[in-house]
Order: C-alpha cells, then structure tokens, then sequence
C-alpha cells in the first residue's frame, strides 16, 4: 500500500523562467504552501530548497506537519511540466494558394510555420529549406484533384519531398492530399520506399478555399514530444477546473515560444467536461527573430518614445534573455509585447472568439508574472474584444501545467477541486459594452452601474464598494473598486439599447472584486487605436494610468 | 584562496564563460561541395568546402555516369560529349531530386572556399546540409555570430565600455580581430571589412547596424570577386552595455593571438591549449539589465521578493557596489560567471 504524501513539489519549467510551488496536505486537503519563481537557467531544485526554507522560517510547526526539509528537496513527489523547446515545419505545396491553405491550419499548432512555394522560391531554395537542420518535418499538400494553380508544379515537390526523406532518415513527413500517387515520388523514394513509409503520416488533402483543420492539426500536434509540455498539460487541468467549479472557463497563456487559447465547459447531463483549444508559436512573447514588423506591432501598444530601431533593440533583448529587465519600463514593454502575442493568438482563434464571454477568463504564462493585476485585465480587455462579462483571474503559482501531468482524470480533479481557491488569484470583474448609439461618443450619462450586492439588495453588505453607483460615458474605460473576494451584482441602465452579450437598455450581471475591481469598459468592439502615433499613445496612456501605479508613470 | 560566497548565489543566472571541448557546425547549401571527410584531422586554414556564391537551379537529363540512376545529394558532372547540348548544366552540381525524367540540380558559377578557422577533427558531413568540426581548444561564448567563420589575430582597440567608431579603424588593423567594447557603428564596420580587419568583438549590436552590415555583406557577396573572411561576436545583445570584466579579463589573456570567430555555436575558439585564461571570483555578479547595467558587484545575500518599478514584485538579491551599503536587484538583472 503507497503512502498519501504529505507535500507536492510542484514545477513549471519554463524558457524565461521556473516556477516552483509546494502542495501541503493539511486537515485532509491539498492546500497551496507557498510559491517562487525564478529565471529559467536556474535549478529548480536550488528554487524549492530556498522555497522549503522560507516556508519554514514562516511556520515551523507547518513545515513539520507536511514534513519539509530543505535538505531533501529531492525526496518529495514531483509534478513537473516544462515549456518545450519550439520545432519548425516546413510547409511545401505546388502554388501559393495550396501553401496559404496549408501555413492556415499549421498556425494553429505549436509549430513554427515556414512555408515556400515554387512562386517563392526555385526549387534549390526549397530543398535547402527541406534540408536545414533546424526543420524538424515537412507538411506538404495538394487539393484532390489538384486544382488548375497546381497542375505544373505537384510533380516537382513530389519529388523533392520524396528526395530530401532519403537525404535525411530522421525528418517526417504529413502529406495531406495526392502527393504520393504522383510518380516522382515513387521514383524518389525508390528503393528506400519501405524504410521511408513509416517517417510518412497520411492526412486529407486540401479543400479548394480551406484545408482540413482539426484533423490535420491532430496529426501534427502529435508530431511533437508533448507528454509533458505546459500547454497541453494546463489544457487537462483546465478541464478538470471548470468541472470543479461548474464554469466555462476560457483560458489566455502567452509563453515564452508560444501560445495557448482554450475554452473548456463543464459537463452536462451525460457528457462530461470538455475543452477547445488551440496552440500557436505564433503566441509567442517574442519572435525568435523580431523584425521592423514585430517592432511596430508591440510599438502600437507601448506609450513610450522608442523609435522602430530602439524597439527592435529591445525585442531582441528580451527575446535573448527573457528573465531579464522585468521592472520598469522593461514591465511595460512585456505587457505591449504580451497584447501584440495575444493579437497574433485572437487572430488565429476566430472559433473561439465567436463563442459567448466565459464565466471565468483565467490569465497564465510568464508574460504577465509580477505585472500589476490592473495591467493584465486591462490588457485582456483591449485585445479580447468580446462584450459580455466575465471574472479575470491569474494562475499565479503557475500550477496549471504541473496539475496537468496527473494521468487519471479522477485524482486531477480531486487535486484541483482542494486547490482551486489557491490557483486562481482574482484580478477582478470586466465588463464590455457595445452598440451605443455613434452621437453619444464622449457625452456623459450614457449610462450608469450600480453595484449592488449580490443576493439583490441594495446596500453595503459584503463589503467593497457595493452600493457604489457612477455615471459611464461612450468610449470610456472606467473602474470601480471591489475588494477580492467580494461578490456583487452589476446593474448597467442605458440611455439607448446597448449590448452586452444581448441587446438590452438594462442588464444585471454577477461580478466578483479583485485587485482590479470592476472595469467597464465602454470602448469600440473591436478597439480602434488612432492612427497617429501621438494621439495612439495619448490614449493608451489615458487607460493605462488607472491601472499601472502612479509613482512610475 | 575564494572564500565561498553567500548563499542564494545559485539563484542567480549563471553565465558560462568558456566550453572544451569545441564542437562547431559549418553550415552547407545544396551545390556546395566539402572538401574533407569524416574523421579527417586537419589544421587551421584547410578548405573544408567549396561554397557557391551564385547557386542556382539547372535542370539536366541524367547522371554522367551511363545506368547509374543517381542518388539526391550526389555530385553531377556533365559527360564530355554532353557539352553544347546541356547548356543549363554545363558546371558540376549537385544532383536535388528528379522529375519528369530529369534531374533538378544545384550549381552555380563561382565558388568561394570554406576554410577551417581552427585546427581538429571533422565528423558528420552531409552534404548539402552542413559537415561539423571537433578541437580539444576552448571557446568564449557569445550570443550571436553574422557572417564569419574567420581567424585572426586579436587586438584590443578600446576598453571594454568604449565605442569603436570609423576614423578609429585603420590599415594597420590588416588582418585581426579587433575588440571594440559597448557598441560599434555601421559606419566602422564597413571602414574594418574595407581595410582587411577579419573580424569584431562587441558587447552589443543594435538592429540598425545589424541591418546596415547584413545588407552590405549580401551586396558584397553577389559582387564579382567576393568577399574575404570577415565575422562579428556579438558577446551581449542588441543595447549597448559594456564587456563584463571576467569576459574582458579573458580578451586582455588573449591579445596578439590567433583566434577564430565561428557561427553556430556563436563564439571564439582560442585553438590553444596552453593559454592560462583566467577565472573571475566565485561572489563576483554583473547587471546586465536595469538601471545599474554595467556594474559589478559582490553577492550579499538573497532580499526576498521586491517592489520594484513598474509595480512589479521580483525576487531580488543584496548586491555590495564597492564600498556602499548592499542594494537589492531584482534576480533577474543579474549574471555571475561560471
């Protein structure tokens, strides 16, 4: 029989940093003990060991009761998940058209996209592609029949695809479509055809204005060593959360080689909890390579006076040594950075943006450790442009990844359902508004909100500022406070109808307090930054100077 | 004697300073041809490959050699009765792949010389891919190579927070490798390539002079006699900060040497093995970022989690600047060398 043990050693190591956090079993249930975190070359170990000794200077009785000792680091169990290191896939197809198709769906994986085509390169250009170390498998694909813009090149990638396979044993290949009944392939392969046939995942061939998403995304993903990878790891566990808490539940990580948006939804009658979701390289922090149009991306959220050269300076700065530079000025440039990756990850997600405002929003990934919980709602909410409202909250012992590495779905949930008040720290309530009428733009009184509390009396009960009641102007982004931990109800009256997930004058939403409060947020859907640089970062800085402390402004 | 620094130092980033033994990939393009095989013992200076400096596709009907089928990567050379009618694949190549009953191959008009910029032994050579070379010497770490590979003789033009600028270069640099402190301009770069200085060390390199260098290499590379061996180290990053002292200590060890710059992985090999380099205190820790980038301190202990600028709370630790009270600096901003 196998011992209950009495502390977990908890550890998400990611490529900027490493946190570590110690699960204690107390009174019959897993409670969060502390947490640290720490730049990623350091050991996680060294990490936990100074965690344990901090967590017993704290409380010695505590320490004793759950056993830890500084000194036995290496004796406590472990859930460990780790951010693995970014692959590249080639993407090769007969014409441009076919490769858009193609780069569509590998921009919704974890792979790093770099496609050619022979209106893009000749075809040395794209067996160097094929050939370079760092392409670690090819994605190649035509429509079924090959359509008119393919016809004179298929043969040719056939061939080269089939070519550069004999020239290096350890690439694999997803062919999606009739490449491999196209002769030069069979001549290529020739007589290493057998050897070659199980590098070579079989896919379905490209639609003419679409390719075949969810399953071609499937068999790529699965090209990947993931067992324990973050992103798929904190996907489970998200599962396993909103099953806990009977919530929908989306949840926005921007890491540091990629992202990761998903949905997950409790279980109903016979079905149980599930998720969607979708994992991008393009929601990387930085780029591997930030180039003049990385810099003008994250130069569109920043309110600073970089020129395009200095923010490329930066970017590849950051993107070198990520764990560096986090206060500051450098703090602001993280979360520009962390709007521009949640950019690239909401454009790539249309599904998701489609669905209704989740209960919950759960914030997660290095990008916003230590921000200022104001800082990172406010960053969801000018990228993630959906009306409706929704509780923000922030994994900030970054436990999603390691809680996912339990296989049996039963002990995940009976873990999460002790910790789930320990993982999510509750940065506040937003609510987006849209749809009042253009001629009420800058004119106060549009509306009001009250809060109220949540049982629907009026008054002060449950602390906060419930009972609190402000005019709301058109465009405007404005904040009330709400303790954390405090539950209120939203009443929001409108001159003329507007709509917050529905079309109403008057609404009244659950909301629940935070560092952040409760931010109304009644700016265009989606959000239009002024062209001009000054008057862009003008109102950037007029939003960002509620939520970023006054003294470092 | 090193007394044994504070605890909480091993939470801060450790920064490797040297690696032995020496394991550098030299990168290859379809066309291009190596010279050596594996397991070759070679010395500094032998030609590793030819690499194309005009690569290009040419499409060809069969392999020279009558029934031989022809495997992708191998060597083409047009048949001698062949000339007149293969105008497209009149130079040797590289055979890619086939289709419709013809070959794709690789070629090009002009090849340049890869030459080995330090001696050892060579391994895993795939042509059209890369072929890699092993010496028992050390290497100083950087982040990032452009250009190169190259060797030379290292020279220290400025100290180790100075700015290389080009009236400083001149034609007495003929041939080394000069180390040009914080930062160096566009303008000097191309003053140092035009005067036959083969390479540069600096702490930084911004994406202006990245650019500028990267440009002026392809325009240099497409011209008709090419150009020499030429590389930059860049040891830190984009921002100018200056050359930690532990790295500098290593350069002044090394001046009037032959070293050489290589590409992956970006650093400079010193081929020899009887050179004393020297090793910095075990307490001793360097701010790469923040607002006291630059300094050197020693380790005092960890602070605990901060308040720092920003709003934001990081782990930070007690850094003693000379002698002035210890200052606490989020972990992050700091590097100790190991």
């Amino acid at each position: 029989m196998t011992a209950i043990p009495r502390a977990i050693l908890a550890i998400d190591a990611g490529a900027a940093t490493t946190a570590v956090a110690i699960l204690g079993r107390l009174g019959g249930r897993w409670r969060l003990v502390g947490s640290l975190v720490g730049p990623a070359p350091v050991d996680p170990d060294d990490l936990a060991s100074t965690l344990v000794a901090r967590v017993r200077a704290a409380d010695p009785g505590l320490a004793d009761a759950i056993g830890l000792d500084p000194a036995a680091i290496e004796d406590l169990p472990r859930l460990e998940a780790h951010s693995s290191p970014p692959v590249s896939l080639g993407v090769l197809a007969a014409s441009r058209r076919a490769v858009g198709l193609l780069t569509g769906v590998a921009e919704r994986t974890s792979w790093r996209v770099v496609p050619a085509s022979p209106e893009s390169h000749d075809p040395r250009e794209m067996t160097d592609l094929a050939l370079r170390p760092e392409i670690s498998a090819l994605l190649v694909g035509a429509s079924e029949p090959p359509g008119p813009d393919e016809r004179a090149a298929i043969d040719d990638i056939a061939g080269l695809v089939a070519a550069v396979l004999r020239r290096r044993p350890e690439l694999r290949v997803v062919v999606a479509g009739p490449i491999a009944s196209r002769r030069s392939w069979a001549d290529g392969l020739g007589e290493g055809f057998a050897q070659a046939a199980e590098r070579i995942l079989e896919a379905p061939p490209l639609g003419a204005r679409s390719g075949p998403d969810e399953a071609l995304r499937e068999i790529l993903e699965g090209l990947l060593p993931g067992a324990a990878d973050t992103r798929h790891t904190a996907m489970r566990t998200l599962v396993s959360l909103a099953d806990v808490l009977d919530r929908r539940i989306e949840l926005i990580e921007i890491g540091f080689d990629g992202g990761l948006r998903a949905v997950a939804a409790p279980g109903v009658a016979d079905d149980g909890p599930s998720a969607e979701g979708v994992r991008s390289a393009g929601g990387a922090l930085v780029q591997p390579e930030p180039d003049e149009a990385a810099a003008e991306e994250v130069l569109a959220w920043t309110t600073g006076s970089l020129d395009r050269h200095r923010m490329g300076d930066r970017l590849r700065d950051l993107r070198s040594r990520p764990w560096a530079d986090a206060s500051g000025e450098g703090a602001r440039l993280r979360l520009a950075a962390a709007r521009a990756a949640m950019t690239r990850l909401v454009d790539v997600t249309p599904d998701l943006s489609a669905r209704p405002a989740p209960d919950l929003t759960l914030v997660a990934g290095g990008a916003f450790a230590g921000a200022p919980g104001g800082s990172i709602v406010l960053a969801v909410a000018d990228v993630v442009r959906r009306t409706g409202a929704t509780q923000v909250a922030l994994d900030h012992a970054r436990l999603l990844g390691p809680l996912g590495t339990i296989d049996d779905p039963d002990d995940r949930r009976d873990l999460v359902a002790d910790v789930a008040d320990d993982l999510l720290s509750p940065l506040g309530s937003l609510v987006i508004a849209a749809g009042m009428p253009p001629r009420l733009r800058g004119r106060a009184a549009t509306g009001t909100i009250t809060l109220g509390a949540a049982d629907g009396r009026d008054g002060n009960g449950g602390g906060g500022a419930t009972g609190t009641k402000r005019e709301l102007a058109t465009g405007e982004l404005a904040i009330l406070d709400l303790a954390p931990g405090t539950q209120a109800e939203a009443i929001l009256e409108f001159r003329d109808s507007a709509r917050i997930g529905r079309r109403a004058r008057r609404f009244s939403v659950p909301v629940s307090g935070g560092i952040a409060g409760v931010m109304v947020d009644l700016r265009d859907v989606p959000l239009r930054l002024p062209e001009r640089r000054d008057r862009r970062r003008a109102a950037l800085a007029t939003w960002g100077e509620q939520v970023w402390p006054g003294d470092d402004r | 004697m090193t007394a044994e620094p504070r605890p909480g130092i091993e939470l801060v980033p450790p920064r490797r300073l040297l690696v032995a033994p020496v394991d550098v990939f030299f990168d290859l393009h379809p066309g291009d041809r190596a010279l050596v095989a594996d397991g070759d013992t070679i010395p500094v200076e032998t030609p590793l490959a030819d690499r194309l400096r005009d690569p290009r596709t040419a499409v060809v009907a069969g392999t020279a050699r009558g029934d031989d089928a022809g495997e992708p990567g191998d060597r083409w050379s047009p048949a001698p009765g062949r000339r007149g009618q293969e105008r497209e694949g009149e130079r040797p190549g590289e055979l890619l792949f086939r289709s419709g009953g013809r070959w794709r191959i690789g070629t090009g008009d002009h090849a340049e010389p890869l030459l080995a910029p330090f001696g050892g032994t060579v391994h895993e050579v795939r042509p059209g891919i890369g072929l890699r070379l092993r010496s028992g010497g050390r290497a100083l770490v950087g982040v990032e190579t452009l250009a190169g590979p190259t060797s030379g003789r290292l020279s220290i033009v400025t100290g180790p927070d100075g700015e290389v600028r080009a009236p400083q270069v001149d034609v007495s640099a003929a041939g080394a490798i000069l180390v040009a402190g914080a930062r160096i301009d566009a303008e000097a770069l191309t003053r140092a390539r035009a005067v036959g200085v083969r390479g540069v060390v600096v702490a930084g390199l911004g994406v202006k002079e990245r650019r500028d260098f990267l440009a002026s290499e392809r325009r240099g590379r497409a011209a008709v006699h090419g150009l020499p061996p030429f590389a930059i180290l860049v040891l830190d990053g984009a921002a100018g900060r200056p050359i930690a002292s532990p790295v500098m200590d290593i350069l002044r060890a090394l001046e009037g040497r032959t070293v050489a710059i290589v590409v992956e992985p970006p650093c400079l090999v010193v081929d020899d093995p009887t050179v004393d380099l020297p090793r910095p205190p075990a307490d001793l820790v360097w701010v790469r970022s923040g607002p006291l980038v630059g300094a050197e301190g020693r380790w005092a202990g960890l602070a605990g989690p901060r308040r720092f600028p920003g709003g934001v709370v990081l782990e930070a630790g007690f850094v003693r600047f000379g002698d002035r009270p210890p200052v606490a600096v989020p972990l992050g901003d700091l590097e100790r060398f190991v």
